[in-house]
């Protein structure tokens, strides 16, 4: 007897990214960012729900560029944020960049860039199942 | 003493990449250096591998991005050295992972980890990045 939810596919996502893991302290982000290049490369429809401090690559305060390297001015280096928002005009059709309500109001992290929708919580059941495959990213 | 009055140990490595950039723990320890009046700089643990020779660092393609500027560390322990810090890595943590002395870029000395710490009491600031 099948269980709710369970049946497998078809699926609306590939593969779901749960991105809990802060930035800055381990290779997390990147290892999302490469699992995004190499997904949607292939064709495939990829989401990634951010939680917790990742809710903050996305900022629209970020700018397209991280602050200046005083050691050369003339140099620039993209923000997260404008890596994300690159991927999501790449790939309009194919990427979704979403963020759970709880952790961006409890990080003040609530204007994203255009694209990067606000998801309440309640909603993560409903994208794990609508996905082929997940991958949770966690760690403190 | 006659050394700086500040010692910065990093122990942990891979403290991000794509987000980090130039801005990385080595970045910190030079704004560290040049605004404190100079600092000797300890890498334990994972961090011993900030001075393992390696290739340099290959570029991420993200999309249509070549992100050519992910963190080298390096090249970052380069820039530190060149300014006068004095370096040393645990001789412990880097056999604990494989690596030979032989293995460090020049200007870094392996060093029991035991000895130094004896020495910390002749800073006047011990800080853990």
């Amino acid at each position: 007897m099948a269980v709710a939810g369970t049946e497998p596919g078809p699926f609306d996502w590939d593969l779901l990214i749960a991105l809990t893991a802060a930035p800055f302290a381990s290779d997390v982000v990147t290892t999302v960012l490469r699992l995004l290049d190499a997904t949607l490369r292939r064709g495939a429809r990829t989401q990634v729900w951010a939680c917790g401090y990742a809710t903050a690559l996305t900022q629209r305060s970020l700018g397209l560029f991280k602050p200046a390297d005083v050691l050369d001015l003339r140099a620039v280096f993209p923000s997260t944020a404008a890596m994300v928002g690159d991927l999501l005009r790449e790939y309009p059709e194919s990427l979704l960049w979403q963020v759970c309500r709880f952790c961006a109001e409890d990080r003040g992290a609530l204007e994203h860039i255009d694209g990067v929708p606000i998801r309440s919580f309640s909603r993560f059941a409903g994208r794990v199942a609508a996905s082929a495959t997940t991958v949770y990213i966690g760690g403190a | 003493m006659n050394g700086p009055a500040l010692l910065v140990v990093i122990e942990h490595g891979y403290r991000g990449s794509a987000e980090v950039q130039f801005s990385d723990l080595l970045y910190v320890c030079l704004g560290l250096h040049s605004r404190l009046g100079g600092a000797d700089l300890l890498l334990r643990g994972g961090a011993v591998s900030f001075a393992v020779e390696a290739g340099p660092v290959p570029p991420l393609r993200i999309g249509a991005r070549l992100l050519e500027t992910a963190p080298d560390p390096r090249r970052s322990l380069a820039r530190l050295l060149a300014a006068g810090v004095r370096a040393w890595a645990d001789e412990a943590d880097l056999n604990h992972r494989g690596f030979t002395a032989d293995r460090l870029i020049d200007g870094v000395a392996a060093a029991d980890g035991a000895e130094l710490a004896a020495q910390w009491p002749e800073y006047q600031r011990v800080w853990f990045l």
